[in-house]
């Protein structure tokens, strides 16, 4: 039902502009807004599964691969990804001015940051949903 | 060293329906590779606790020249429903709780008469003059307070309220036991109207302990009487409050007794079809709470709920360590979406709080820090 957040749309290179729609005991909603500088970084949804709907515009999901290169797949508007509590992933916008509907259940409360060091090694951190995730630097391969 | 990703400082995203962005801080600046991935300290805006309390002078008098409790004999305090208690006339004094709360950041202060005398449910006449001197005394607090008002609930009077909020009182304070049944809410309902008039918002707060605590530990009504109150009047509010008033704002003291947490049980037990849908005008303030109990309730109601509140003199402001978006949510952005940035302005200026005004105001906002 786009009446329901198409007066709540703002694009900002600098930061996401994120809305949330609903949030009750099962599930959250939010709507997000991307343009080609917005980039979540690599991260998970601790316990929360998830679904993604792009409305407008592309978005890129990257999944990190050891040893290779991220596995990457670009979600165009009308299509949609899902998955679960086991993912981790990241997003940037693709396209300007691109919008996309997510869906957390259970609600979003933590999500898991990633950062690798000089040895290569993975490291997790978490954080309250209320961040807003980004990456510090350039995608890496991991 | 080759960090990925680093958490940015920002306040969470607006509810639907609220304003967007204007309360949000700006986002962390770059950092440089090899930094840590905390964030890096910030100058923190001015937080904003709309939990004290505090007696002024002409609240002492009017409750040392009661007979009976609640009332004051010197600086001791005599309740009903608690034991005899000594006051620090210290912790009533503005400047000294100004300059506690500077060192704790907190900018502005909503201050409260503190609803466990009971002073709301005396009969209108005994209730008068104490409920006059607050009203007095209240809005001379200085800079950097602002009062919520209170009022006689057994003779409920909507344009005194109204005179109040027009004032500079920045809404009303009800004792939690006082809003439990259909009866309590329907007495309650002309001032709770004017609330929803004045856009305005409600602040339920345990009242008086009942007398069988008189004989408990000192600490049994804050550990067990205040936190059932709250818990009672959450789950009263959605029975009868909210369906009567449906565009009241209203802030929990205490987290609600917790009562969010129950929302499992709320699925099993309570009303068909129940959802637990957050309702983004009801806000949780956290006095005597910490990490374990605000993270609890934030994954019920979302970060967007949840502003500070310290309660003091009684305890100090928490420190929830949930992060720094989260902590910017709770000290700054929520109070204000509960409040309203333009009633705080309006209030700040009918108070002695009006050089605060310009620093606590949306884009000319100051650093304390």
């Amino acid at each position: 039902m786009p009446e329901l957040w198409q007066d709540q749309l703002a694009f900002s290179d600098s930061e996401r502009h994120f809305v949330s729609l609903r949030r009750d005991d099962h599930i959250d909603v939010w709507l997000i807004c991307w343009t080609p500088a917005n980039d979540t970084g690599w991260h998970d949804h601790d316990v929360s599964c998830g679904a993604v709907a792009v409305v407008e515009g592309r978005l890129r999901e990257s999944a990190p691969r050891i040893g290779g290169q991220p596995a990457e797949r670009v979600v165009g508007a009308g299509q949609s990804i899902h998955f679960g509590a086991d993912h981790i992933h990241r997003l940037c916008g693709d396209a300007p001015r691109s919008v996309s509907i997510h869906a957390y259940s259970p609600p979003l409360w933590r999500m898991g940051q990633y950062s690798i060091d000089e040895h290569g090694v993975m490291h997790r951190i978490s954080v309250s949903y209320a961040e807003e995730l980004r990456p510090l630097e350039a995608p890496v391969a991991a | 060293m080759n960090r990925l990703t680093t958490p940015s400082a920002r306040t969470p995203p607006p509810s639907a329906g609220t304003p967007p962005a204007s309360a949000r801080t700006p986002p962390a600046s770059p950092q440089t590779p090899g930094a840590s991935l905390k964030a890096p300290p910030r100058a923190q805006p001015a937080a904003i606790d709309v939990h004290q309390h505090i007696w002024p002078p002409q609240l002492v008098q009017a409750l040392r020249e009661r007979r009976e409790p609640p009332r004051l004999r010197g600086w001791t305090l005599e309740l009903a429903g608690e034991p005899a208690q000594s006051i620090d006339p210290a912790l009533h004094d503005p400047e000294q709780r100004a300059a506690q709360n500077a060192a704790d950041g907190i900018g502005l202060a909503l201050v409260s008469l503190s609803s466990p005398l009971g002073i709301e449910l005396l009969e209108p006449g005994a209730a008068a003059e104490p409920l006059a001197a607050w009203r007095e005394g209240a809005l001379r607090l200085g800079e950097g307070f602002l009062p919520w008002a209170s009022a006689s609930l057994r003779a409920p009077d909507p344009d005194a309220l109204e005179r109040d909020l027009a004032g500079g009182f920045v809404g009303l304070q009800l004792p939690a036991c006082a809003l439990l049944t259909t009866g309590d809410w329907r007495q309650a309902s002309p001032l709770l109207e004017a609330l929803e008039r004045s856009g305005r918002p409600l602040f339920i707060h345990p009242g008086p302990a009942p007398a069988s605590c008189a004989s408990q530990p000192a600490w049994w009504p804050a550990l067990v009487d205040y936190v059932a109150q709250m818990h009672a009047a959450y789950f009263a509010w959605r029975a009868h409050g909210r369906p009567a008033h449906p565009r009241l704002r209203v802030l929990f003291a205490l987290l609600a007794g917790l009562a969010p947490l129950h929302g499992e049980r709320v699925a099993a037990r309570g009303p068909a079809g129940e959802r637990g849908v957050v309702d983004p005008a009801v806000f949780l303030e956290c006095s005597s709470y910490g990490t374990r109990a605000i993270d609890a309730t934030v994954r019920v109601l979302g970060i967007d709920q949840i502003v500070l509140g310290s309660d003091r003199p009684y305890a100090a402001a928490p420190e929830p360590r949930l992060g720094e978006a989260a902590h910017a949510a709770i000290r700054h952005a929520n109070p204000i979406r509960l409040l309203g940035s333009e009633v705080i302005e309006r209030c700040m200026t009918k108070t002695a709080s009006a050089k605060a005004a310009n620093a606590l105001s949306g884009a000319t906002f100051q650093s304390v820090t």
